[in-house]
């Protein structure tokens, strides 16, 4: 069951917009797709992140993947301890595995909530 | 569904590049390409830091490839780049390992030179610790009794539409930088043997695929494209040196 406070983009990044900030990270169906995570590359504080946009590359089994940004704004944190701790995706892609927090200028339409992107991933196989 | 079958003649390392991404980016038919390298070149995986290369010999051509793993030197090998949606692939990086490298151990059989894929559960730390490709082989790799005889990696895009740009490095004769691999050379005489390694390889990878080979050309926008990216990126220092 993923989480239901929080929307997600078809290319499985996750967003949970309070106060502004949006959390982002990839979900248990991204990772597990990856599998054996290597490489992290995230945008450094204050970079500008556009919804759509690759805010970030994440290797796998010697394959690279894009990030896409569910927002468009500032990026106010990075999670920096998750590069050297990428077996937290594996435990809970959803909580101390979030990436970047950012400050958020709009959103993409085309976030879709829990129930939605369960269907995606079950479609996606 | 038609794979568009390229085959191109010996090129530059940008070039090569540039051409893949090209393809990845603007997403025509599926495509299979077949090339080589001149001059000889070494690419470093995306995520290598191409300061742990400064030892090499002077005036060796350095790319930085958009794909994972370790770094390659590309002497005398048959490249293969795969650009595709990634709804013609099984869904997991793992598993289309397994249906791409399969065809490449069909297609060495056929040739009388024997190559196997390791299985699942050989070890291979995550974060490898060798930077040459061909140092070690992990799980799904390709193998011989003389070692790894063929590099593979990927890029993976989303949008804006999922799409994979799939390499592959098939080992002719041992280049000089990597004296360690493995290659066809160990069991085969390779002058003669190109030209049918190149069909039976598409011929095999078209078949995994489930798709119709159909030999093509590069279109005006995708050499339009792969002209800006070999200068704007893969010749741009600022990209070789980008970790």
């Amino acid at each position: 069951m993923r989480p239901t406070d929080r929307q997600y983009l078809k290319s499985h990044e996750w967003c949970k917009i309070e106060n502004g900030i949006a959390t982002i990270g990839i979900s248990d169906h991204a990772v597990s797709h990856l599998s054996d995570l290597v490489f992290l590359d995230l945008p450094a504080k204050g970079a500008s992140v556009t919804i759509g946009e690759s805010f970030g590359e994440i290797e796998s089994v010697k394959a690279v993947s894009s990030l896409y940004s569910p927002v468009t704004g500032e990026v106010v944190d990075t999670n920096k301890e998750l590069p050297d701790n990428l077996e937290w995706l594996g435990q809970d892609a959803f909580a101390k595995s979030w990436m970047i927090k950012v400050k958020v200028s709009s959103k993409s339409p085309d976030l879709i909530d829990s129930k939605a992107y369960d269907a995606h991933c079950q479609a996606e196989g | 569904m038609i794979l568009r079958l390229l085959v191109d003649p010996p090129a530059p390392a940008a070039w090569n590049m540039a051409v893949d991404e090209a393809m990845l980016t603007l997403g025509n038919a599926p495509t299979l390409r077949l090339y080589s390298w001149a001059p000889y070149a070494v690419s470093l995986g995306y995520f290598q830091r191409a300061a742990d290369f400064a030892d090499l010999p002077a005036g060796t051509t350095i790319v930085r490839r958009l794909t994972g793993g370790g770094a390659i030197h590309h002497g005398d090998e048959l490249t293969f780049s795969l650009a595709l949606d990634a709804t013609l692939l099984p869904p997991s990086v793992a598993e289309s390992y397994v249906l791409l490298h399969d065809a490449v151990v069909g297609t060495l059989a056929e040739l009388g030179i024997p190559s196997e894929r390791v299985a699942a559960g050989h070890g291979q730390s995550p974060r490898p610790t060798d930077r040459w490709c061909f140092a070690s082989a992990g799980r799904d790799d390709l193998i011989t009794p003389r070692g790894k005889l063929l590099g593979s990696a990927q890029r993976r895009i989303q949008q804006p539409r999922p799409r994979v740009l799939h390499h592959g490095s098939l080992v002719l004769q041992r280049p000089s930088l990597t004296p360690f691999v493995a290659a066809i050379a160990d069991a085969r005489h390779t002058d003669a043997l190109l030209p049918e390694l190149r069909t039976r390889l598409a011929t095999n990878l078209a078949r995994a695929l489930e798709l119709e080979l159909v030999p093509g050309e590069l279109t005006t926008a995708e050499r339009a494209l792969a002209a800006h990216l070999q200068v704007a990126r893969y010749e741009n220092p600022a990209f070789v040196q980008l970790r």
